[in-house]
This record gives C-alpha cells, sequence and structure tokens, in this order.
C-alpha cells in the first residue's frame, strides 16, 4: 500500500513537473515598441520589463507579467512628456508602473487573447488583450493592438483635446 | 534702398545662419552631448537666409510708408515676431526616436533671436544713421 502510494506521488511530482517545464520563458528584447495613438496625442514608451511564460502548446501554465516604465513616455515634445507624468496624467511619481498579470491565456482565431489585470494609475481593470505569436529561429515575436479607455484608469479628465480611447500597439520581440 | 536692404537680410541672415551653426555644433552639442538630427546646417542656413529677406522687406515697405516712424515699428515688430516665433520649436514634435525631446527647446529657442541679432548689428554699416 505504501510502495502503490510513494507511486502515485512520485508519479503526480512528475506530471507536475513536466507540465511547468513545458512552458517557454522568454527573454524580453530591447527592441521593444509600445505606441499609442489618438486624436490629439500619440506617442511610445521606451522601457518595457517583466517576465513571459509562454507556450503555444501549453496556454494553461502560459503567463504575462510584464510593466511598463511611465517615465519612459515620448511624445516627440518635452513639455507634453513633463505634462504627461504629471499628477493630471499618469502621475509617474506615485504610479511609476503600468502592469499587465495575465490569468488565463486562450487561443483565439489566428492568435491568442490573454485575460488579465491591467493596473494603470492605481486602478486596476480586468481586460482582454488580443494579440499573435510568430516564432522566428530562436526568438519570437508577440504583438498585439487594442483600445484602452483612459478615463477607466483616470488618465487625464475626459473630454478635451485628447482622445477617451487611445489605440495601443505593442510589438515584443523576444529570445529563448 | 531696397537692393540694400536685401543685401542687409541676406548678410545678416548668413550671419545668423553661422552663428546656429557654431552654437549647435560648439557650445550645445559640447554641453549636452544630445545631437537633433533633424536641426540640419542646410535647413539652419535657408531659415535664417529667409527671414533676412522677409526682414528686408519690412523694413523697406515700413520706412517708404511711415517714413521717420518706419524704423521704431520695424524694430518693434522684428523684436515681437522673433519672441513670437519661438512658439514653434516650443510646440514642434519631434521623431519618437529623438532621445531627450525636452533639451531640444535649448537648442532651437536661441537660434530665433539669431536674424535679429545679425540685422541690429550690421544695420549701422548699411544704414549709418544721420547726424544732427
Amino acid at each position: 500500500m505504501k510502495k502503490i502510494a510513494l507511486t502515485a506521488v512520485a508519479a503526480l511530482a512528475l506530471v507536475v513537473t513536466f507540465a511547468f517545464t513545458l512552458v517557454q520563458g522568454w527573454k524580453i528584447s530591447d527592441k521593444c515598441n509600445i505606441t499609442f495613438s489618438g486624436t490629439g496625442v500619440n506617442g511610445i514608451f521606451k522601457k518595457f520589463s517583466g517576465s513571459i511564460a509562454f507556450d503555444e502548446k501549453n496556454l494553461v501554465q502560459s503567463k504575462f507579467d510584464v510593466a511598463i516604465d511611465v517615465a519612459s513616455i515620448n511624445t516627440g515634445n518635452g513639455l507634453m512628456n513633463k505634462h504627461a507624468k504629471d499628477t493630471e496624467w499618469f502621475d509617474a511619481a506615485k504610479y511609476p508602473a503600468i502592469k499587465y498579470t495575465s490569468a488565463k491565456i486562450v487561443k483565439s482565431g489566428a492568435g491568442y487573447t490573454a485575460t488579465g489585470t491591467l493596473e494603470v494609475k492605481g486602478v486596476k481593470k480586468e481586460v482582454s488583450l488580443p494579440f499573435t505569436f510568430t516564432a522566428a529561429g530562436s526568438g519570437a515575436t508577440f504583438a498585439g493592438t487594442f483600445n484602452i479607455n483612459r478615463n477607466d484608469f483616470k488618465v487625464g479628465k475626459p473630454g478635451g483635446d485628447v482622445a477617451d480611447v487611445i489605440k495601443v500597439e505593442v510589438s515584443i520581440p523576444v529570445t529563448k | 534702398m531696397f537692393k540694400k536692404a536685401l543685401l542687409l537680410g541676406i548678410i545678416s541672415g548668413a550671419l545668423a545662419g553661422l552663428a546656429s551653426v557654431v552654437y549647435q555644433n560648439k557650445v550645445y552639442l559640447e554641453a549636452t552631448g544630445v545631437e537633433f538630427a533633424i536641426v540640419k546646417p542646410l535647413n539652419i542656413f535657408a531659415a535664417s537666409i529667409a527671414g533676412g529677406l522677409l526682414a528686408a522687406i519690412g523694413f523697406t515697405l515700413l520706412t517708404r510708408f511711415l517714413k521717420a516712424k518706419g524704423e521704431i515699428v520695424f524694430n518693434l515688430l522684428f523684436a515681437i515676431l522673433s519672441f513670437a516665433s519661438i512658439l514653434l520649436p516650443v510646440g514642434y514634435k519631434l521623431p519618437l526616436d529623438a532621445e531627450a525631446p525636452e533639451l531640444f527647446y535649448g537648442l532651437a529657442i536661441p537660434m530665433h533671436f539669431f536674424p535679429a541679432l545679425g540685422w541690429f548689428t550690421l544695420k549701422p554699416l548699411f544704414f549709418p544713421s544721420k547726424q544732427a
């Protein structure tokens, strides 16, 4: 009986270990491109970090836990950059990072959809982000385009010269 | 009169362009280490000479129609327009790959005053003041 139990535990441990080792961890390249655009504003975030574990064959164990450095924002205009970091907009001093942690990743058409928590300016909201994964050699690229309503995260005041809904385009090259 | 003003405009504009290029490469770049590829010497010279030519046209028209007061109005207008023109670099959007856009103002704003400076410096050589 003891032998059977030990064998069962060992088998279970093996299965769990096997399941976890199947998920590929990816190293984020410096050449990330995170752009945002909308009426009255466009720009990029230059710094992106975090951990990406993704395997097309093991979506259950795949996970994104990433962050954007708010201070790395660049709109092409120094005054606008300063304004964007102010309390009215991103409040970079108090909330230095925009964070995203996925809870679930599912296959969706030709690509995938990650559902998780997006935290901007201290406000957490569940969002679904569609993305594609293109493997090439020892590397790959995650890419996605989605819209974010800045009012959901209290970024800026509603209305005004800047559009409420901002289009975000993400391209993240990664290596094994 | 117009020919002299035109010559003054071209020479003072070229001088302003030269001063701007020297400022960009020998002062600003040395001090900050930041280079803005969008600010090209050819563009600087072209803009400075264009400023000088506009000044020549303005000076000629104002002194022709307003006589003695024309120069006073011109000087005032040239100074005001030079000052107002700093709104252009303040509102300018650089390419998104440009590093440190907040340092762009320190480069571009002084350049907007060089054409006026060149004009006011060289004007006595072209239009000596009449002695009483």
